[in-house]
């Protein structure tokens, strides 16, 4: 039945696609993060889905869209770059099978990322890539965000959809995306162009936002907790009264503390106490294990070099006898530990020439936001203000992802390269818009300087 | 029963969405005007058309 439904549904949007192909990309979005092959039981299961709404994507584009407007930018050639840098460390991975494995879902990540923003030409198209994203998202979000309510969650024992670990359905992963998509989530329900119902909009979006804060109680994620504090502090940014914010927050906490199962105050109150958390020491002892690899082979070990880490180590816990209280070390042997960190993640499996352009990837991401957001920081028509909040919402999620990142393995997840998607989308229609008020001085180009020069 | 409640409201919202994108010019070209589809079968749009 599930099978039927879905795939009349993606059969649905194939068939609109023949009037506007674009929806293919809109399919592609969908699919991705949904992975309706995982969600179905029977025939769905069997189709290379994601393999086909790719093709159609590219092709649809390649053959049926017009291509005015389009524009390849910087960012877009440094998602190439590492695109091609992480091949090469591919073919001389420490670990040729896993890093194959791995190799098969992050080409087509960053493939995508990278041709994304070709697509998204208009501002219709980016409000439409964005909406697809959420709602995409929210098919998961809200399943688990019920489920909490219903039955409280565990951490690894939340099922969403499906039972499963990979993409967004791994618990930190799932907490991570769900709490920095929250910005676009409300922007596309205030400037929307494509559901006005601005009311109805509303009542959704701040549902699903409630779903998505959630999620990290649900999953029972300490991840998650950190990324909502720092989406809290930034959401201050943009705030008209900040004090009753704060005031409006403080009492929200208080009031959904007793209401927190007892399980996840106490999982996250060793948020502090890392040391005595088998967990958080290895990720201290497995990042340590990086920076040292890291200075042999400054070129990277390829996908999943972590297989070859192996270390001991103490871990503190406290015993209590009677009135005293003993700690206790004892000591751990670790092998094949994951990064628990995409920074690590990335600099560990690409080396540093990789890790410098997937950091100034994110970099320039944050400042080129940073440069809408400041253009449009005191208009008053309603397009510069959809603009500058577009710009603040999109900078607040990657935030809240790089924040998040420090403590999960997400440094290619398809979902927050879609964001660099339309990041770069964004900006090179805001730049596209502002050539038209007024011409770029490049003086280094001949004809221009020939113009500039006094007669 | 949650998974379905999920699966079917977010997924009508997305053919929803596509819906209306089809019918949107400015979807291929920035600046289209945008062309209201006629919807006679409104009381308030039949009555605009008379």
């Amino acid at each position: 039945m599930r099978d039927l439904v879905l795939l009349a549904f993606i059969a649905a949007i194939v068939v609109m696609g023949f009037k506007r192909p674009f929806l293919w990309v809109l399919l592609y979005i969908y699919v991705d993060i949904v992975i309706p092959q995982k969600v179905g039981y029977g025939i769905i299961t069997s189709i290379s889905l994601s393999m086909l709404c790719f093709i159609a994507a590219f092709a649809g584009y390649l053959l049926l869209d017009d291509k005015k407007g389009s524009r390849f930018r910087l960012r877009q050639g440094l998602i190439v770059a590492l695109l091609v840098w992480c091949g090469y460390t591919t073919l001389t991975a420490d670990f040729p099978e896993a890093a194959w494995t791995k190799w098969d879902w992050v080409w087509k990540s960053l493939v995508f990322a990278a041709f994304l923003p070709l697509t998204l030409r208009t501002k219709l198209r980016l409000e439409a890539a964005a909406l697809i994203m959420v709602l995409s998202a929210a098919s998961i979000i809200i399943s688990a965000g019920i489920k909490t309510v219903l039955s409280g969650g565990g951490y690894g024992t939340l099922v969403s959809l499906v039972q499963d670990n990979s993409g967004l359905y791994e618990g930190s992963t799932l907490s991570t995306v769900a709490i920095a998509m929250i910005p676009l989530t409300m922007w596309v329900a205030k400037h929307g162009t494509v559901f006005t119902e601005r009311k109805l909009a509303m009542v959704f979006a701040v549902a699903l936002v409630f779903a998505a804060l959630l999620v990290p109680i649900g999953t029972q994620t300490r991840t998650g907790l950190i990324c909502i504090a720092v989406l809290a502090v930034l959401v201050l940014r943009s705030v008209k009264y900040r004090f009753v914010y704060a005031g409006l927050a403080g009492v929200a906490l208080l009031v959904a503390l007793p209401f927190l199962p007892a399980s996840y105050t106490e999982r996250m109150s060793t948020i502090t106490e890392y040391q005595a958390d088998e967990s958080a020491s290895t990720r201290v002892a497995v990042w340590g294990w990086t920076l040292d690899y890291v200075q042999d082979h400054p070129l990277g070990g390829g996908f999943d070099a972590f297989l070859g880490n192996s270390f001991t180590y103490n871990t503190r816990t406290t015993v209590e006898e009677g009135n005293t209280e003993r700690v206790v070390y004892q000591e751990v042997t670790d092998e094949g530990r994951a990064y628990h960190s995409a920074y690590f993640e990335v600099l560990g499996e690409q080396g540093f020439p990789g890790f410098a352009i997937w950091l100034a990837l994110h970099v320039l991401g944050l400042l080129h936001m940073q440069r809408i957001r400041r253009r449009y920081k005191d208009s008053e028509d309603t397009d510069g203000k959809r603009w500058y909040s577009l710009a603040t919402a999109l900078q607040n999620g990657h935030m809240v992802y790089l924040v998040g990142a420090m403590f999960v393995g997400v440094g290619y997840q398809p979902f927050m390269f879609m964001l660099l998607g339309l990041q770069i989308a964004f900006y090179s229609l805001m730049r596209r818009e502002w050539a038209g008020d007024e011409t770029v001085n490049r003086p280094w180009l001949r004809g221009q300087a020939a113009q500039s020069a006094p007669a | 029963m949650i998974d379905y409640f999920s699966i079917a409201l977010t997924h009508g919202l997305i053919l929803l969405a596509c819906w209306r994108l089809l019918a949107r010019e400015d979807i291929d070209r920035e600046g289209a005007a945008q062309e209201k589809p006629k919807r006679p079968w409104l009381k308030q749009e039949s009555a605009e058309d008379a």
